[in-house]
C-alpha cells in the first residue's frame, strides 16, 4: 500500500516546508527546453571500468581509528554504541 | 607574486629562520586574527612536526620542497584525531577517525597543517556566513563577506596566515572566495584529486583544490595531491605538470568567452568594462578571441542547484546522530532522527535537504531532477563543442563585488544567482582557475577536461599581459 510522505518526513526535519526560493529554481528547470530526452546519456559519467574495480576484500580499521570511532559515539556503554529505542509501527 | 613555497624553502635551508619560528609566527597570527577564519588550531601537531624539520636541517639533511611549509585545511577534510565540524552544530564535537587522501599526501610530503578553516556549513553557501563560528570577514574589507564556501581558506592565504590552503569546490567554493580576496584558487578537473575524506556535498561535482598566492604554488601543491586513489573510484591517473611546461603560452592561439555572461543587466558595469578591456589586451598579443553562445545564468544556476540539492539530501541523510554527531534523544528512533536534524542543521542546510528530497520524490523527479540531468548533459556537450573551437575560455568570477556581511542570508536567491559564472564549469567537471587580475573579483580560466596544464599556462601568460 502506498503512503504519501511529505518532505518533512522524507528529510527527517520537523515542520519542513518547500522553500519559495528553491521552487523558483525548479520552475526554471520545468520551463527549460531540453532537447535531449535521455537522462542517462552520460557526458559526465564517471563509472569505473569493470577491469578496474577494487578488490572485494575486508580491510580492518587500525586500533587508533576504532578508538576514535568509539569516542564519537553519542552514547556509549561498556564500549558499545547505545542506539535509540526502535518502535514497531 | 613569486612562489612563497620556494622562498620559504630557501629560507629554511639557509637557516634564515627555523621551522619552529615560522610555525609559531603563523599560529600566533591565526590566533590573533579577527576575520573568523579559524575553527581549530593544530598547535601541538604543528609544533612537533616543525621540530622534526628543524632537527633534520640541523643534521645537514636535505628537505623536500613542501617540508616545513605551513598550510590550512577547510574544515570539511578528515585529519585523524582533529575535530572536523563542517562548521555545523551537528558535528561540533566530531573527531576524524582517518585522514583524507589529499591531506595525507601533503603530510607525506612534509607540509605542516596549522588550522581547520571556517567555511559555510557542509559547503552550503557562497559567503561563509552559514557557519557556527561567525561570518568570515573579507581580507580586503572586513565589512564584506569572505566568500564561500571556502572563505576561511581564501582569507588565510590572502592575509599570509597560511602559505597555501586546501579548499573544496562544488559550484565555485574555491574560485569565488579566491576572487573576493585577491588570491589564486584552482578547481582541478573532477577526478584528478581524490575526494576520499572530504565530507560529501554534491559528489558529482565535489573537487579538492589549492588556494595560494602564486601560480607556481598552485602547481606544486596540485602535483602532490593529484593521482588515482583506490578509495575514490572516480579518480584517474594524471601526469605531473612541469614548471617549464607552463612558462610560455605556446599552443594557445584562440580564447573564447561567453557573450551572455557579459551582455546582460546583472553584471556590475565596472566588472564588465574591466573584462572587455582584458579581452582587448589579449587580442593585442595576437591571440584570436571568439565570443561564444552559452546557457543563460538562470538555467545554469537552477540546473546546478537542483542536482546539488538532490545529492546533498542523499549525502547528508547519514547524519542522524546515531553513530556520531550531536544526538538529541527523543521518545523513539524516528523522533530522535528528526529532532537531532531539526535542531542541528542550519536554515540553509535544511533548505537544501528539503529541496533535494522534493526533486527526488515521485511526481517531481521526472520533470525536475531528470530534466536537470538532461540539461547537464547539454551543458557538457556545449563545452565539448566549444573546446574544439577555442583553447581556453575566460570569464569573470562573479557578476558583482562581494556583498556586505548579512545581506546574503537575507536573500538566498540573490546568493544562488551570484554563482552564475562558476557553476557551469562545475557541471562540466572542467579545470578552472581564478586569478586575482582582470576584474575586481578576478578572472576564471577554463580548459577542456584533464587539461589543467593549459589553465596554469594561460594564467602565467595573463600574469604578464594584463
Amino acid at each position: 500500500m502506498s503512503k504519501i510522505m511529505t518532505v518533512d518526513v522524507l528529510s527527517s526535519i520537523k515542520g519542513a516546508q518547500p522553500s519559495e526560493t528553491v521552487n523558483k529554481l525548479f520552475e526554471v528547470i520545468k520551463n527549460a527546453n531540453a532537447s535531449n530526452n535521455n537522462s542517462f546519456n552520460g557526458n559526465h559519467n564517471n563509472c569505473v571500468s569493470l577491469d578496474d574495480l577494487r578488490d572485494d576484500v575486508v580491510v580492518y580499521s587500525p586500533a587508533t581509528e576504532k578508538q576514535i570511532i568509539i569516542e564519537n559515539f553519542p552514547k556509549e556503554k561498556n564500549g558499545y554504541l547505545v542506539v535509540s529505542k526502535v518502535i514497531e509501527e | 607574486m613569486d612562489s612563497q613555497i620556494r622562498k620559504i624553502h630557501q629560507q629554511l635551508m639557509n637557516k634564515d629562520m627555523t621551522c619552529t619560528q615560522l610555525v609559531q609566527e603563523k599560529l600566533e597570527a591565526l590566533k590573533q586574527n579577527t576575520h573568523n577564519t579559524v575553527n581549530a588550531l593544530l598547535n601541538d601537531t604543528a609544533l612537533a612536526l616543525a621540530a622534526k624539520v628543524d632537527a633534520k636541517i640541523a643534521n645537514g639533511k636535505p628537505i623536500g620542497l613542501l617540508e616545513g611549509i605551513p598550510f590550512g585545511i577547510k574544515d570539511v577534510y578528515m585529519v585523524q584525531g582533529t575535530y572536523t565540524t563542517a562548521s555545523s552544530n551537528l558535528l561540533k564535537h566530531y573527531k576524524s577517525a582517518y585522514t583524507a587522501t589529499a591531506i595525507q599526501k601533503l603530510l607525506d610530503a612534509g607540509a605542516i597543517p596549522l588550522v581547520k578553516e571556517n567555511c559555510d556549513s557542509f559547503g552550503h553557501g557562497s559567503s561563509s556566513e552559514n557557519t557556527i563560528f561567525g561570518a568570515v570577514k573579507n581580507a580586503k574589507n572586513p565589512e564584506l563577506v569572505g566568500g564561500g564556501s571556502s572563505g576561511g581558506s581564501a582569507v588565510n592565504v590572502a592575509k599570509d596566515y597560511t602559505v597555501f590552503s586546501i579548499g573544496g569546490d562544488t559550484g565555485g567554493s574555491i574560485r569565488q572566495p579566491a576572487g573576493y580576496n585577491g588570491v589564486y584558487g584552482l578547481k582541478p578537473t573532477y577526478g584528478r584529486v581524490s575526494r576520499y575524506g572530504l565530507m560529501a556535498y554534491a559528489s558529482s561535482t565535489d573537487c579538492v583544490g589549492p588556494i595560494a598566492k602564486s601560480i607556481e604554488d598552485v602547481r606544486i601543491v596540485l602535483n602532490v595531491i593529484s593521482g588515482k586513489d583506490i578509495k575514490d573510484q572516480t579518480t584517474y591517473t594524471s601526469e605531473a605538470i612541469s614548471e617549464d611546461s607552463i612558462l610560455n603560452s605556446d599552443g594557445i592561439t584562440t580564447v573564447g568567452y561567453f557573450k551572455n555572461f557579459i551582455e546582460n543587466d546583472a553584471i556590475d558595469a565596472e566588472i564588465k568594462a574591466d573584462f572587455l578591456n582584458t579581452i582587448e589586451k589579449i587580442k593585442a598579443k595576437g591571440i584570436e578571441v571568439k565570443a561564444l553562445d552559452f546557457f543563460d545564468s538562470n538555467t545554469l544556476v537552477s540546473t546546478y542547484y537542483t542536482l546539488a540539492m538532490a545529492e546533498t539530501a542523499s549525502n547528508l541523510s547519514r547524519l542522524d546522530g546515531t553513530n556520531y554527531g550531536n544526538r538529541i534523544e527523543a521518545e523513539n528512533l524516528k523522533e530522535t532522527y528528526a529532532v537531532t536534524r531539526s535542531e542541528n542543521f542550519s536554515e540553509e542546510t535544511k533548505r537544501r535537504i528539503v529541496g533535494g528530497n522534493q526533486v527526488l520524490s515521485q511526481g517531481f523527479s521526472d520533470e525536475i531532477y531528470l530534466k536537470g540531468l538532461n540539461l547537464r548533459d547539454e551543458i557538457a556537450a556545449n563545452f565539448e563543442h566549444d573546446f574544439n573551437e577555442v583553447d581556453v575560455v575566460i570569464s569573470p568570477v562573479t557578476p558583482n563585488t562581494p556583498p556586505k556581511i548579512g545581506d546574503s542570508l537575507k536573500d538566498p536567491l540573490a546568493m544562488y544567482l551570484s554563482d552564475a559564472y562558476t557553476v557551469g564549469f562545475s557541471l562540466g567537471q572542467l579545470p578552472t582557475i581564478t586569478i586575482p587580475q582582470g576584474t575586481a573579483t578576478g578572472l576564471q580560466i577554463t580548459a577542456a577536461k584533464n587539461n589543467d596544464e593549459l589553465v596554469l599556462k594561460f594564467a602565467n601568460f595573463l600574469k604578464d599581459t594584463i
